[in-house]
């Protein structure tokens, strides 16, 4: 059987239960805003492929759920992960807090080198916002390589833009990486 | 199913006569303006009954608004009153008459309809019989499986319900009605909790509750001073969950009947075992078990369920010992399907992937709702050793489209199930499932890989945390 594609890349998705991060993943698999949520036992799984410069990328997401107590079980996961999306929601503080401790488990168990990216999400409650885009510019200015973005998961039309536009970015990455490997 | 049924006949008589009249207006383009109105297909009910009435107006007939009922004996009985009326209307007094030749045409193409649309109405009126007498068979099953659990079984529990005769009776399902008291008493309360217990621990995390929703600093101090063994705190995380809980039902969410249910029993459990929590995956437990019971008692079931040591090994997220259970099942997965085994194997396919989700929520989460509480009757039967045996029996239904399958899609599928998933398939799959691998059962050799765990631990002390 021939390849549908040209490279495949495995993405985590990690960050606090209830930031939405299955919403997400799901607005950029099927491009569609599910209303319904459910939440993630164990690990989700969603395939997308996109066309970067000419070449057919295949992504797979796995989706994580967030509880600290599946910790032990989720970081089992990251490794082979080629880049590890960090979400947390722009109107719960303490989600962004414990970006720190995400950023600790990739330490500890992912690969070295794996790309990272900083999303906040629920961009859409403005009104309700407690995380600031500077604040978080500040916090994760270390980490020059990772890409900040706020994306809203329910705005639709260009609300799929943000994300698809920064994971390219993070897969071309790995993309250099994989042709020089 | 039953009060449905008129409405559902009434309908397709409806589309009927919609489609009947669609066909007039194509034969004779000009002919259909009568009464100056063409007839809307919107309409097309009304426009019919109106024109009916004015039909029996003319032939002297009382005219009734049918009632549901007649509809249905109608149905059954055709008469196709309203074509009647178009077809052999004269014309207007304004329009010159109609020539015989055309009319005698008229009439030709009008009875062959009424043979045609007898004749589909027969059919249909024979599928229709035949449906609901499927139906009434399927409903009296289970009207006397309800009398064999209500004046046999349930009064003379302690003797029965091991008995080859109730065990059939069980696999077959559990009729709603008394499912909540069977699996209440197969449950059991080996932990004597009474519903006092249960005011007492909803009352505590009433006061959390409130003291949560109050003051931000108060509550940080107040957890600051509790070890990190208690997870009294995951109580923030319930009103999160609940609302993610069966979201299609709609009768959990913030103002659904279930709502408030829901919250107490997944509240009141984490205050009676603050060192388990709340863990997510118990919403979908404690909600099926509200849909059975009513709430104390669905609380005692919930927290002597959560107490089985398998649930008690994925709640506590014991990591080494859920291992232990993946690879019990694995031994059993190999003796009962070695082609998918070694087809998992080669795509690295992990049964913690799949596992996790069905295990924490008892499948409630992966199959339908009725289909799940099928799994839940025989689990309460056999034990932890049938959520395993379920597992195989959907590898196995599915092991064909599975072994075409690469990792990821096999991921993908396995943890999102089809939704049409067909109980019966799925049981007799089940079926087919050896819980016996070398003459060892599932208790057996789960003991032994435990045994084998704990003295690789002791052998080598340096990986104990």
């Amino acid at each position: 059987m021939a390849k549908a594609y040209d490279h495949l890349f495995k993405l985590l998705l990690i960050g606090d239960s209830g930031v939405g991060k299955t919403c997400l993943i799901i607005r950029f698999a099927e491009d569609n805003f599910n209303n319904t949520y459910i939440s993630t036992i164990g690990i989700d799984f969603k395939i997308r492929t996109v066309d970067i410069e000419g070449k057919k990328i295949k992504l797979q997401v796995w989706d994580t759920a967030g509880q600290e107590r599946f910790k032990t079980i989720t970081t089992a996961y990251y490794r082979g992960a080629m880049g590890i999306i960090l979400v947390y929601d722009i109107t719960d503080e303490k989600s962004f807090e414990n970006i720190q401790n995400w950023m600790k488990s990739i330490k500890e168990n992912a690969s070295a080198g794996v790309e990272r990216l900083l999303l906040g999400n629920k961009c859409d409650m403005e009104a309700k916002r407690k995380v600031q885009k500077e604040q978080a510019d500040k916090a994760f200015s270390s980490l020059a390589r990772d890409i900040l973005l706020k994306s809203g998961g329910r705005r639709s039309g260009n609300g799929n833009k943000p994300p698809s536009t920064d994971l390219k970015t993070c897969d071309k990455k790995n993309t250099n990486k994989c042709s020089l490997g | 199913m039953m009060a449905i049924s008129p409405a559902l006949l009434f309908m397709d008589r409806n589309l009927l006569a919609r489609k009947q009249s669609a066909r007039l207006d194509k034969h004779n383009d000009l002919g259909w303006k009568l009464f100056g109105k063409a007839p809307l297909r919107e309409n097309a009910q009304k426009d019919s009954k109106r024109i009916q009435k004015e039909y029996e107006d003319k032939a002297g007939r009382p005219s009734k608004p049918p009632s549901p009922k007649q509809n249905v004996r109608k149905n059954l009985d055709f008469e196709p009153l309203s074509t009647t009326a178009l077809i052999l209307e004269d014309r207007p007094a304004n329009l010159p008459a109609k020539p015989a030749e055309e009319a005698q045409k008229h009439r030709q193409q009008y009875e062959e309809m009424v043979v045609q649309a007898k004749k589909r109405e027969l059919k249909e009126a024979q599928r229709r019989k035949k449906q609901l007498e499927e139906r009434c068979r399927v409903e009296e099953s289970i009207g006397n499986a309800v009398l064999t659990w209500n004046n046999e079984i349930l009064p003379n529990w302690e003797t029965m319900w091991c008995s080859r005769k109730v065990r059939d009776l069980w696999w077959q399902g559990i009729p709603p009605s008394v499912r909540g008291k069977v699996w209440s008493l197969a449950i059991g309360n080996e932990l004597n909790i009474t519903h006092e217990l249960f005011d007492i621990c909803l009352a505590r995390a009433k006061e959390r509750w409130r003291s949560l929703s109050t003051g931000g600093s108060e509550v940080e101090n107040e957890d600051a001073g509790f070890s990190a063994a208690d997870r009294e705190a995951s109580l923030e995380l319930i009103k999160l969950d609940i609302s993610r809980t069966f979201p299609n039902l709609c009768i959990f969410q913030q103002g659904g009947p279930y709502h408030d249910m829901l919250h107490s029993i997944l509240g009141a459990y984490t205050c009676y075992r603050p060192d388990v929590g709340y863990v997510q995956g118990m919403s979908f437990i404690a909600a099926v078990l509200i849909l059975n019971l009513d709430t104390a008692d669905a609380f005692i079931a919930f927290s002597n369920l959560l107490n089985k040591p398998c649930q008690m090994a994925f709640f506590r997220v014991d990591h080494g010992l859920m291992l232990t259970y993946f690879a019990a099942f694995e031994v059993f997965f190999e003796e009962n399907l070695p082609k998918l085994f070694a087809h998992f194997k080669k795509n690295n396919l992990t049964p913690d992937i799949y596992l996790i989700d069905w295990i924490f929520t008892l499948y409630s989460k992966s199959l339908p709702l009725d289909l799940a509480c099928r799994i839940w009757d025989v689990f309460c039967r056999d034990g932890e050793e049938f959520l395993f045996r379920t597992a195989l029996g959907i590898l196995k239904l599915f092991e064909d489209i599975l072994t075409k399958m690469d990792f990821i899609h096999m991921a993908q599928f396995l943890t999102r199930l089809p939704e049409d998933l067909p109980a019966e398939e799925l049981f007799a799959s089940i079926a087919t499932i050896q819980m016996q691998s070398r003459n060892k059962k599932w208790a057996q050799v789960l003991t032994a890989l435990q045994k084998d765990s704990r003295e690789m631990e002791k052998g080598s002390p340096s990986l104990r945390h």
